[in-house]
C-alpha cells in the first residue's frame, strides 16, 4: 500500500513536472558552417519563472534563443517548447511566443498603427495593460517608428510584448539602449506583468540592470549549460565573504577577488553552518560558475 | 486560417503603404504631366491631338513596377538578417505569408493599376478639356489588349516572384539577367537543334538563313494540326506550367532559406 502510495505520488510529480516544464531541450547540436556551438546542449525551463541567460560574448545566447523559438533549426537532438516542436513554426505555438530581439527594423508608420496592425496576431492582447505600459514608459502612440530612439521603439516592443500574454517571453539585451530611469522602469514592468502562467527567458550582459529580477539564472559557456538553478541555491552551499588579506589557496575557497578593503571569497559552508555572509551579486556567481564549471555540475544542488 | 491570411494582407499593405503611396503618386504625375505636354504641343503646333498616353503607358507601369515590386517583396522579411525574426515569429504558417505577398503582386497590384489608371484620366481629362480643348478620352481597361498584357504579366510575375526568393540581394536586375541568359541559351539550344534537324532532312549544306525562312515559310502554318497542337502545348507550358512552377519553387525556396538562412 505504501509502495502504490509512494508510486502514485512520484507518478503526479512526474506529471506535474512535465506539464510545468515550458521547454525542454535534449542533446542538441548546432553548428555554423563547420564551426560547432552546441554538442549535446541540454535545457529545461519551468512555468512561472523570470530566467536569466547569462553567458560570454559568442557563447551562443541569442542562437540559443533563436533555436528555441524555432528561428533556427539544430542539426541534432529534441526541442519541445509549450508543447510544440519549434521547427515546424505552428501558428498556435508563434502566438504564444513573443521574441525582442536586441537589433530589429521597425516599418515606417506610427506606433498606434503598429499595434492595430501587430497585436490582432496575439489572441491575448490586453490593450489596458499596454496603455499602462506606455504610459508607464512615457511613449507617445502618435509618434512615427521612424522618429524613435533605439531606447523609445525597445520600450515600446518591450510594452507590447509583455502585453501580448503570451505563454513565453523571450528578450535579448533588453536593456541596451535603455536610459538609467528607463532600466528601473523596465524591472518595475517586467515584475508587474509576471504571472504563475507565464515564463520570460532575459539574455542579457548587463547583469546589475537584472538583479532581483532574474531567477533562476541559466549560464552557458564552452557550448554547454552549465549552470541552471536559483541564487538561493548557491547561497545555499556557499557563503561570501570579506576577509582583509588574500586567503591563498585555502581549502574550500572556490573563488576569490581583490576589492577595496581586502578580498571577496566565496567558500563551502560547513556542515550546520548558518553565518549570512555577503549578499551574492550575478556577477559575481557568473565569475564563480565560468572558473568552475564542474563545481555546479549543472546546478548548485 | 483565412482570417490570418487577411492579417497577413492588412499587413503587407499596411508597411509597404508609404512606398506604395510614393509609387501611385508618381504615376499619377506622369500621366498628368504626358497627357498636359501632348495637349499644349497639339494646341500650339496645330498638328492635331495625339491619342491619350494611358494605354501606352499602362503596359510599362503594369510591368516595370510590377516586377520591380514583386522583387522586392522578400528582401526585408527573408533576407535582413534583423528584420526577418518579426516575419518568422509572425503567428501564422510559411505558406501564408508566401500567398500574402504572390497574391498582392500577382492579383492586386494589376486590379490597383487599372483603377489608379481610371481614376487619374477621370481627373486629368476634364481639365485637358478645359484648358486645352483636347477630347475626353477616358483610360478603358477593356480595350488594348489587357486580358493578354494581364496573362502576360502572370506568367512573368511568377518568374519575378522566383527570383525574389532565390537571389539575397539585387533580385530585380539578377532575375532580368537571368531571364536573358537562360533565354539566349535556349535560343542557342533551338538554332542547333534546328540546324540539326534540317540538315537531316535538307543536306549539310544548309544555312541558319535558309532555315530560318523556310521554317517561317513551310512550317508555321496555323492551319496545320500539327502546329495547332504544338502551340496549344505551347500556350499550355508557357501560361500554365511555368507560373505553377515558378509559384511553387519560390514556396520551397521560402521554406528553405527559413531554415537555413541564418547559418
Amino acid at each position: 500500500m505504501a509502495n502504490e502510495l509512494e508510486s502514485t505520488n512520484s507518478a503526479i510529480q512526474v506529471a506535474v513536472s512535465v506539464k510545468d516544464e515550458v521547454i525542454h531541450m535534449q542533446d542538441i547540436g548546432f553548428s555554423y558552417g563547420r564551426k560547432p556551438l552546441f554538442n549535446h546542449l541540454n535545457l529545461s525551463v519551468m512555468r512561472g519563472n523570470i530566467y536569466g541567460l547569462l553567458g560570454k560574448n559568442g557563447s551562443g545566447k541569442t542562437t540559443l534563443l533563436k533555436l528555441l523559438s524555432g528561428q533556427l533549426f539544430p542539426s541534432e537532438g529534441y526541442t519541445s517548447a509549450l508543447g510544440f516542436d519549434p521547427v515546424e513554426r505552428k501558428p498556435p505555438m508563434l502566438s504564444e511566443i513573443f521574441y525582442l530581439p536586441e537589433e530589429f527594423p521597425l516599418p515606417k508608420m506610427k506606433a498606434k498603427e503598429y499595434l492595430a496592425m501587430r497585436s490582432v496576431f496575439y489572441p491575448r492582447f490586453d490593450h489596458t495593460m499596454f496603455a499602462q505600459f506606455c504610459k508607464d514608459f512615457s511613449l507617445d502612440m502618435q509618434q512615427n517608428l521612424s522618429e524613435m530612439s533605439l531606447g523609445q521603439k525597445k520600450k515600446l516592443l518591450l510594452a507590447f510584448g509583455l502585453a501580448s500574454n503570451t505563454a513565453l517571453l523571450i528578450l535579448d539585451e533588453p536593456t541596451n539602449g535603455l536610459d538609467i530611469p528607463s532600466k528601473r522602469q523596465f524591472r518595475q514592468t517586467v515584475a508587474s506583468a509576471m504571472t504563475e502562467d507565464r515564463t520570460f527567458i532575459i539574455s542579457t550582459h548587463q547583469v546589475r540592470d537584472m538583479e532581483n529580477l532574474i531567477d533562476p539564472l541559466i549560464i552557458l559557456n564552452d557550448g554547454a549549460i552549465i549552470f541552471n538553478d536559483t541564487v538561493d541555491s548557491v547561497n545555499d552551499r556557499f557563503v561570501m565573504a570579506l576577509v582583509s588579506s588574500d586567503p591563498g589557496p585555502e581549502k574550500g575557497i572556490v573563488y576569490k577577488e581583490k576589492v577595496l578593503g581586502g578580498w571577496m571569497v566565496l567558500k563551502e559552508r560547513e556542515e550546520g553552518e548558518e553565518v549570512q555572509g555577503q549578499p551574492l551579486d550575478l556577477e559575481t556567481l557568473f565569475n564563480v560558475v565560468v572558473e568552475n564549471p564542474t563545481l555546479m555540475a549543472g546546478g548548485a544542488r | 486560417m483565412m482570417k490570418r491570411f487577411g492579417l497577413l494582407v492588412n499587413r503587407e499593405v499596411q508597411t509597404g503603404k508609404r512606398d506604395l503611396s510614393i509609387y501611385a503618386l508618381t504615376i499619377f504625375l506622369v500621366l498628368f504631366a504626358s497627357e498636359t505636354i501632348n495637349s499644349f504641343v497639339a494646341q500650339y503646333s496645330r498638328m492635331g491631338f495625339a491619342p491619350a498616353v494611358y494605354d501606352g503607358l499602362f503596359s510599362n507601369f503594369l510591368f516595370i513596377g510590377g516586377f520591380i515590386i514583386t522583387s522586392l517583396s522578400f528582401a526585408s522579411d527573408m533576407f535582413s538578417k534583423n528584420g526577418q525574426h518579426e516575419w518568422l515569429m509572425l503567428p501564422a504558417t510559411s505558406f501564408e505569408k508566401f500567398m500574402a505577398k504572390g497574391v498582392l503582386s500577382a492579383f492586386v497590384y494589376p486590379i490597383a493599376i487599372i483603377l489608379l489608371f481610371f481614376l487619374t484620366s477621370v481627373v486629368t481629362e476634364p481639365i485637358q478639356l478645359l484648358f486645352f480643348g483636347n477630347p475626353v478620352t477616358l483610360f478603358n481597361p477593356f480595350t488594348g489588349g489587357l486580358g493578354s498584357q494581364l496573362a502576360s504579366y502572370w506568367v512573368w510575375q511568377s518568374v519575378f516572384l522566383l527570383g525574389a526568393t532565390y537571389f539575397h540581394k539585387g533580385h530585380f536586375f539578377k532575375t532580368v539577367l537571368s531571364i536573358g541568359g537562360i533565354g539566349i541559351a535556349l535560343a542557342t539550344l533551338g538554332l542547333l537543334f534546328v540546324k540539326i534537324i534540317f540538315s537531316l532532312k535538307y543536306g549539310s549544306s544548309l544555312r541558319t538563313f535558309d532555315v530560318v525562312f523556310s521554317f517561317d515559310r513551310f512550317l508555321l502554318d496555323p492551319a496545320s494540326g500539327a502546329i495547332g497542337a504544338f502551340r496549344a502545348l505551347g500556350k499550355i507550358l508557357y501560361y500554365v506550367a511555368l507560373p505553377i512552377f515558378c509559384w511553387v519553387t519560390a514556396y520551397f525556396r521560402v521554406e528553405e532559406v527559413q531554415a537555413t538562412d541564418a547559418v
